[in-house]
């Protein structure tokens, strides 16, 4: 808490008028609780990264002189998130102007929505809101896929950090598919789309033969192989994975279907109903990106108890039925040992944290909900050497909560994308106590009892517990406080506590590398809470915000 | 006994394939029923024993081996499992109505197991459907054949894998319209429907020769030749001239009829069935002679044009011509009641008993190809079989339990109510579809799009 | 050849005057009346019984007797022996004569431009010459309710005897005018509103036909104080119904419209038949309790809600009927009416009875539309409408021998049966040239 003193480094040769470019690239955070990867329980220690890689992690790491201190007390750092498919930051293609000789039953493939020569890096911006929206929900990397038809372009992995870097970490990761048809023309329907799936399939092959035998035997006519075909070359030559858009069981066993017809390398995305399919997922060892998402709820809080017939209570049943057994599928991948990944297609990064808590109330681990958030799609995406986890020599994507990350109450405070840190507002907790019996008549009386505070400085967050009792007349106690030396929690004891109509104001002292500083507190007590600020000799002033969590009973 | 069964299937891998391994097989004897066989007559108070999924016994005293359920018929009638030679039935798409010729496109891709149109069909009795590609195209795609195992999740569980290789044709004013005068390419007329046909035979032929010529080369010296362009729409043409494809040509009219009848013959084709055929009775000679039958409505008529001149004495005077006729459904709602519309052949054309049982049942079982494993009540065929209170041709009768393989997949009177194998979570109030009866007939499903306005205001789902 | 053939083959010859002129071969058989004697059958009344080795008398387009011994003087005896006389049927809700070929838009006459067209005349537009008339009277459908659809009041429906050759020969003495009460449920797959748009459609059309109904009083009002009121010919039309001189056929189908129709319809002081009625056995109660009588139809149908137990549609009349509600049934079809005995048959088999399925294509009908004085039962003094049969009318194997409409002797034969006829042996068969 005490940690201001960020280090004033020389200047660039270059000038930055807008006094906005960042001084320095290093960091430590400090003190923090640190899960490394899924599984990890976790434990105090410092988090190094320069140049958007982790340089060390551990406890007692010294500080490097240019580092920028984040102090971690009381935060936990994770492996920041991966998505493993999506479509942030992604705009649709123009739409193709039909060609004079259009014929319906035989449209070019551009039209017909066979575009994998496209590729999402052409499509995304990372100026997008989106990119923002998601990175504030802790994702730092995601699976773009491009907009489009059945087969709508290659996919691209993008870092979803700072807009002024380059965001593409790898532009052909995957070719996207989709069960989709085309408006009007062939092929029309998902019947269509398959059996247009394996002519292009096929003929990319045969195209293949076709240039082989052209590069090695004179004589042979010229090969005419089309843009679809060429873009389709490392599919057949199992190169490069087909990510297909499955939301259905039907459609995902459509999907598998054609990969054991054909032989290609795949990967489902989007599943949304998938109960019926965990087993043949497992058993064809198809990676999957489930759908991070859990169905609204608002059917069942409709349903009425009392004024229904017998018939719209088993209706009812079902529904209930149904909408438990979805928030259990992805437990239920987790019991069938298969690993996955998460997909945000169409759904809402709002919702990400309830998706996820939900998912977890209904059974899946908490360290598989966070293998599917991190090392599971860093590992279908060839990127665990990279990303993933939290160590030396990856990346530093991570993010740091106030709570253990899938507590209810746990709110991401730093989001860190290739080193970047970026900050978001931290509510205060209302955990208002029960019962609430405060007696604002006798203002010095209501302040005593314990006090939980947080304290918002321009390292985060830090907080601990004030108890203000009286002895002897006079109202004193002590304040607990993330400790500087980066050790848990020190204590100090309170001084000249005063309550002066609403305000209470009191001192303490804290010592730290040898110095001592008089901290002061003040602020405005309104029943259970006080909001005022914290002061630093020569720092400035901080909010602070405490709530009476446990009020005196001595009275 | 049976773990021997499994071993010897697996030893010699007989029809042991990926997907047939999920199927799941019943015994049970049915006792003292009237066991209507179809194929062999009628047997007062017998009993049916099936194991494994087969039928091993008919005949009157069996006793239920150890372990195998009894159940008492008396007083019921037995009869093979319904066969409904034109459905759309379990279908997610039923036109791919983007070109006149689709034969690549496979309703096996598209088959849904989970809709509630496969219960209600065995509440009919019927335990096998021809899930078709409707009618937009001239040739559409290539249909499924289905055992309607009622809980299945894999659709693959619900398509008869044992069964031949079927596909969609399609003549008349569905073709002419959705392509012709819907979008500007051929067919507008029957001439046109024709001249596709003929068009895409002949192009199969030459792609068939191209690939023979390449593969001949491909493995000499110094080959210079490429492989042609694969091409699935035509793999499947010359498949059909190679006689491993069954045509289900959709047809109205008696000149459409023999038109195609004729280009049969030019191309050498036997295995052809007309679906429809409201004016087969006009050439029923024709049809007797040269194809595999008919599968036609009982009484459907006058919706549209090419409909108008017909007769519910249809199936009659075909059955009459020694033509092999079926009746079929082609609804969700008709298929609930086969047994009725087979029915309706003695009223209009006093067909007997099991002339007009066969039109359920043996009959549609030889136009789909499977007549060697069900349609009727014999030996060594599959155990697919419906048990009714009265005579199954009577207005009165009530299908009481229907089995697919020796499984139940039916009981009148211990099934719940609600059969939905898939709720929605989020469905506040469940839909309720009015003029249900426009929903049954989805031969024209999916293709508004190719029509103007005006035609669809005009499509009222039906043929 | 088979029984019916023969029986043809024996009507043609027995009426076969020698004709020789140029150019027209064979005969034409006309629907002819007469007095007829049917001798020796077994006679359903439904009404008052069943009668064994009982004969029927027909004079006047009228039954003058039914009973044991009656005398034959003048009248043309028909031998019954081992057959059943029936009253015609009647269904209940049709389009029969009001379409020819449903795809062609030149023939579909049954609904027309507006939502408030209670003055379009069913009787006006019906077809004498349909051949779905010929078709469908020869299954012993004898009379139909021929319904115009489409708006919120789209027309007035008509009973019409399926003989004759103006619209006013066929006229069966009812009318009334046709409501499409606002509907909550989906009118098809294609139907993608949400569950909000579907309920405020509802809403917004149930307050309209509130609207139009009031102006409808208004119109009645002003009339009978003796207003010299501008040309209205629908309020004309709707001011009947208000002053209970036509009823109200309202078609409603989802139970909670069929609850809100009960409540429209409160302390209106009108006569109401519901239509359709899908799923009235959710709220059959509710509709016995308001003494509504209804037609339903069509018996095979698909269940309204996919978690419907299958057969609901097939047992709708049955728990319809044991609630206390009067039912009566339809095919709601245009071609196919002649289905109607079998509908009649799977709702008797599905908890009707068969007895309560006979009264509900016969003298519940006749009872519902007010003519049950004249048809609805094999009764003296009541048309001639009946059927001689080789069984149970309702089985598919029985054979329908003779029809008599109004007292006329309908020919068994139209396009099916000639087609038929010409067909079954082909000659040339098979052979080229």
């Amino acid at each position: 808490m005490m940690i201001f003193g960020w280090v004033m480094q020389v200047s660039w040769a270059q000038s930055d008028p807008s006094g906005k470019r960042r001084v320095t690239s290093s960091f430590a955070i400090t003190n923090a609780t640190v899960i490394k990867s899924p599984g990890d329980i976790g434990s105090k220690a410092t988090v190094l990264f320069k140049d958007g890689i982790i340089t060390g992690i551990g406890a007692g790491l010294s500080i490097p002189k240019d580092a920028k201190v984040i102090s971690g007390d009381s935060l936990f750092v994770y492996p920041a998130f991966i998505d493993g498919g999506s479509n942030i930051g992604i705009s649709e293609p123009m739409d193709d102007e039909s060609t004079k000789d259009f014929n319906s039953s035989n449209p070019p493939d551009e039209l017909a929505g066979i575009t994998p020569w496209r590729m999402a890096t052409d499509f995304y911006s990372s100026a997008s809101n989106e990119v923002d929206e998601w990175r504030k929900v802790g994702f730092a990397m995601s699976q773009v896929i491009p907009e489009g038809g059945m087969l709508p372009g290659k996919t691209a992995l993008v870092s979803l950090g700072d807009p002024k870097n380059i965001a593409i970490i790898q532009a052909n990761v995957a070719m996207a598919a989709n069960f989709r048809g085309s408006r009007g023309m062939y092929p029309g329907t998902v019947a269509g789309v398959m059996a247009k799936f394996r002519d292009v399939y096929q003929n990319s092959i045969l195209a293949l033969e076709h240039e082989k035998l052209f590069a090695s035997v004179a004589g042979v006519k010229r090969p005419q192989t089309t843009p679809t075909q060429l873009a389709m070359a490392p599919v057949v030559q199992k190169q490069l994975p087909i990510l297909f858009t499955a939301n259905s069981e039907l459609e995902a066993r459509r999907a598998i279907s054609l990969q054991k017809e054909l032989g290609f390398k795949l990967i489902l995305t989007g599943l949304e109903n998938y109960e019926s399919v965990i087993d043949l997922i497992k058993s064809s060892g198809t990676s999957v990106m489930i759908k991070l998402q859990v169905p609204d709820d608002k059917a069942i809080k409709s349903q009425k108890e009392e004024g229904v017939t017998e018939a719209t209570k088993a209706q009812y049943a079902r529904v209930k039925e149904a909408y438990d057994q979805s928030l259990k599928q992805a437990a239920n991948l987790e019991k069938a040992g298969v690993s996955f990944g998460f997909s945000t297609l169409d759904t809402k990064a709002s919702n990400v944290h309830k998706a996820l808590s939900t998912m977890i109330a209904n059974g899946l681990s908490e360290k598989a909900a966070l293998a599917a958030l991190t090392t599971n799609p860093a590992s279908v995406l060839g990127i665990s050497r990279i990303a993933g986890t939290l160590e030396k020599g990856k990346l530093a994507n991570l993010i740091l909560t106030t709570e253990p990350l899938f507590k209810e109450s746990s709110q991401i405070k730093h989001v860190i994308v290739d080193g970047y840190v970026f900050d978001y507002e931290v509510k205060k907790k209302s955990n208002s106590a029960p019962n609430s019996s405060a007696t604002p008549e006798n203002s010095e009386n209501s302040v005593e009892g314990v006090w939980d505070y947080v304290s918002e400085t321009p390292a985060g967050s830090s907080g601990g517990e004030i108890t203000i009792k009286k002895e002897n007349g006079v109202l004193g106690g002590s304040i607990s406080y993330d400790d500087p030396a980066g050790s848990g929690k020190a204590s100090a004891p309170i001084k000249n506590v005063t309550v002066t109509g609403k305000n209470l104001k009191f001192e303490f002292d804290v010592s730290a590398g040898g110095m001592s500083f008089t901290v002061t507190v003040s602020g405005e007590v309104n029943g259970k809470s006080m909001e005022g600020t914290l002061s630093l000799p020569q720092m400035g002033s901080f909010p602070f915000n405490a709530t009476l969590s446990s009020p005196s009973q001595l009275n | 006994m049976k773990k021997l069964f499994y071993l010897l299937l697996a030893f010699f891998g007989l029809g042991c394939n990926f997907s047939q391994a999920q199927v799941q097989k019943g015994s049970v004897l049915i006792k003292n029923a009237t066991v209507l066989t179809v194929t062999k007559g009628n047997l007062e108070s017998a009993d049916v024993l099936v194991q494994n999924g087969i039928i091993t016994q008919i005949g009157k005293n069996i006793t239920a081996p150890t372990g195998v359920q009894a159940i008492d018929a008396t007083g019921k009638y037995l009869m093979p499992g319904i066969i409904d030679a034109h459905s759309h039935v379990a279908l997610d798409v039923v036109n791919e109505a983007s070109a006149p010729i689709t034969s690549e496109v496979r309703m096996k891709d598209v088959v849904n197991p989970f809709e509630i149109g496969i219960y209600r069909a065995l509440a009919g009795g019927v335990t096998v459907s021809h899930a078709m590609h409707g009618s937009a195209n001239v040739v559409g795609g290539q249909n499924a054949t289905l055992k309607h195992r009622w809980g299945a999740k894999d659709p693959a569980d619900i398509i008869m894998q044992d069964a031949p290789r079927t596909i969609k044709f399609a003549l008349g004013e569905n073709p002419t319209r959705v392509h012709g005068r819907g979008n500007g390419i051929q067919p507008r007329s029957r001439m046109g429907v024709e001249a596709v046909i003929r068009n895409g035979f002949n192009e199969a032929l030459q792609y068939k020769k191209a690939w023979e010529t390449y593969a001949a080369a491909k493995n000499t010296k110094g080959n210079t030749l490429t492989p042609p362009a694969y091409n699935e729409r035509l793999q499947t043409l010359a498949d059909i001239l190679d006689g491993k494809i069954i045509i289900h040509c959709h047809s109205y009219r008696a000149d459409e009829i023999y038109m195609l009848i004729n280009v049969a013959k030019d191309f050498n084709i036997k295995k052809l069935v007309f679906q429809h055929t409201n004016e087969g009775f006009k050439v029923a000679p024709e049809i007797a002679e040269y194809t595999m039958g008919a599968s036609v409505f009982a009484d459907w008529w006058a919706y549209k044009m090419e409909v108008y001149y017909s007769t519910a004495f249809n199936a009659a005077i075909l059955q009459r011509n020694g033509a092999i006729t079926s009746i079929n459904s082609d609804s969700a709602e008709l298929i609930r009641h086969l047994y009725h519309e087979a029915a309706k052949t003695q009223r209009y054309g006093g067909l007997t008993d099991d002339e007009a049982l066969a039109m359920i049942t043996i009959n549609p079982a030889k136009q789909l190809g499977i007549e060697d494993k069900v349609g009727s009540i014999e030996v060594g065929k599959q155990a697919d079989l419906v048990i009714f209170d009265s005579h199954p041709l009577s207005s009165y009768a009530v299908p009481q339990m229907t089995f697919v393989d020796g499984i139940k997949y039916f009981d009148v009177v211990a099934d719940k109510d609600d059969q939905r194998q898939l709720v929605s979570a989020t469905e506040m109030v469940e839909p309720i579809f009015l003029r249900a009866n426009e929903e049954a007939h989805r031969c024209m499903q999916d293709v508004e799009i190719f029509l103007d306005a005006f035609d669809v205001a005009f499509l009222k789902e039906k043929h | 050849m088979n029984r019916i053939l023969v029986l043809f083959c024996m009507t043609w010859i027995a009426l076969l005057p020698s004709v020789g002129m140029a150019q027209i071969d064979g005969e034409f058989v006309k629907p002819r009346t007469g007095k007829f004697l049917l001798k020796n059958a077994t006679v359903v009344t439904v009404t008052k019984g069943t009668l064994s080795n009982a004969s029927v008398l027909l004079e006047n387009g009228k039954i003058i007797g039914v009973g044991a011994s009656l005398p034959s003087e003048g009248a043309e005896i028909i031998d019954c022996s081992g057959l059943f006389i029936y009253p015609g049927m009647i269904d209940g809700g049709t389009r029969l004569g009001l379409v020819e070929v449903s795809s062609v838009p030149e023939t579909v006459d049954y609904s027309d431009v507006g939502n408030v067209t209670p003055n379009m005349q069913a009787l006006t537009t019906v077809n004498p010459n349909s051949e779905a008339i010929g078709v469908t009277r020869v299954s012993g459908v004898t009379t139909v309710l021929t319904v115009p659809s489409g708006g919120l009041f789209p027309g007035t429906a008509a009973l019409i005897n399926l003989n004759g050759y103006t619209p006013d020969q066929m006229y069966g003495g009812f009318k009334a005018v046709a409501m499409t009460f606002p509907s909550s449920g989906r009118r098809g797959r294609f139907d993608r509103r949400s569950e909000e748009d579907i309920k405020e459609d509802g809403e917004k059309a149930l307050k309209e036909a509130n609207e139009i109904w009031d102006n409808a009083k208004s119109y009645l009002e002003l009339k009978k104080s003796g207003a010299e009121l501008s040309y209205f010919p629908e309020m004309e039309q709707l001011s009947k119904v208000l002053s209970g001189e036509l009823p109200l056929l309202i078609e409603v189908n989802a139970a909670s419209d069929i609850l809100s129709a009960i409540q429209w319809v409160e302390g209106k002081n009108i006569k109401v038949i519901f239509t359709g009625v899908a799923e009235g056995w959710r709220v059959a109660e509710q509709i016995a309790k308001a003494k509504i009588p209804v037609v339903t139809g069509p018996v095979q149908d698909l269940p309204t809600r996919q978690s419907d137990r299958y057969d609901t549609p097939y047992a709708n009349a049955g728990k319809l009927a044991k609630a206390g509600v009067k039912v009566a049934l339809r095919t709601d079809e245009e071609e196919n009416v002649r289905n109607l005995p079998f509908h009649a048959a799977f709702a008797a088999a599905y908890g009707l009875g068969k007895e309560e399925a006979w009264k509900a294509v016969t003298i519940n009908p006749a009872e519902i539309f007010g003519v049950a004085d004249q048809y609805g039962s094999v009764e003296v003094g009541k048309k001639a409408n009946l059927i001689v049969s080789t069984g149970d009318p309702f089985e598919t194997r029985s054979q329908i021998l003779h029809v008599f409409i109004d007292g006329y002797r309908i020919p068994l034969s139209n396009r099916h049966i000639r087609l038929y006829q010409e067909f079954l042996e082909r000659s040339p068969g098979l052979k080229a040239n």
